[in-house]
């Protein structure tokens, strides 16, 4: 699964750190995530989707792979 | 994330502090001539004679620092520390099983079989569980 956490954050004007405290994880979780070595759990894609006002499904996307 | 069954943060400090405690405590009983009960069967009968006391006093100290520091929350205890604790608590069982089916075919030896088996899966979960943690964390300096 693929994310484009990075370009709603530079739309947002949002560090990874201000990201983090608002769905309530780790900087290093928001990290992980957005390089895609950690797939979230349902929950907190929901609310990742949320900070940037978006259906989750502009925020990540399947790949073919998956 | 609701984390249940674990430890205060502040547990990890106080786990470390056990665990060094041992040390001197060990020396200290070791000089008077005590030994652990599980390197000799004890002389005395039942429970809390001294050599019993002393193997609570190390042993056991060191095992429930060992578990304090183990189980004790991070700063920040998100799903991902949750998923890699799961993680490591996997390798730990692993581990221990291995080594212990492999003493149980050529060591004879339960006293020590049982020492090793009551600190192997905690000093194994601790050094992968904080060696990831670590990598995560560097990786995230990096970026």
């Amino acid at each position: 699964m693929k994310n484009n956490i990075r370009v709603e954050r530079a739309i947002k004007n949002i560090t990874q750190a201000d990201l983090a405290e608002q769905v309530g994880v780790s900087r290093q979780t928001i990290n992980t995530i957005e390089s895609n070595r950690y797939v979230p759990s349902t929950v907190l894609a929901l609310k990742i989707a949320r900070v940037f006002g978006k259906p989750l499904e502009a925020v990540f996307m399947l790949e073919d792979e998956d | 994330m609701k984390s249940h069954f674990l430890f205060p943060y502040w547990c990890r400090y106080l786990g470390w502090g056990l665990v060094i405690l041992h040390v001197p405590l060990s020396l200290l009983g070791h000089a008077h001539g005590m030994t652990n009960i599980m390197d000799s069967q004890p002389a005395g009968t039942g429970p809390f004679t001294g050599e019993h006391m002393f193997f609570i006093c190390t042993s056991l100290m060191m095992v429930a620092g060992l578990f304090l520091v183990a189980f004790a929350k991070e700063k920040v205890e998100d799903e991902q520390i949750w998923h890699i604790r799961l993680d490591s608590l996997r390798w730990a069982i692993y581990v221990n099983y291995l080594i212990l089916i492999t003493s149980l075919v050529f060591i004879e030896d339960v006293g020590h079989m049982l020492e090793l088996n009551l600190w192997v899966p905690l000093i194994f979960f601790i050094v992968r569980f904080r060696w990831v943690i670590f990598r995560l964390n560097r990786s995230a300096r990096e970026e």
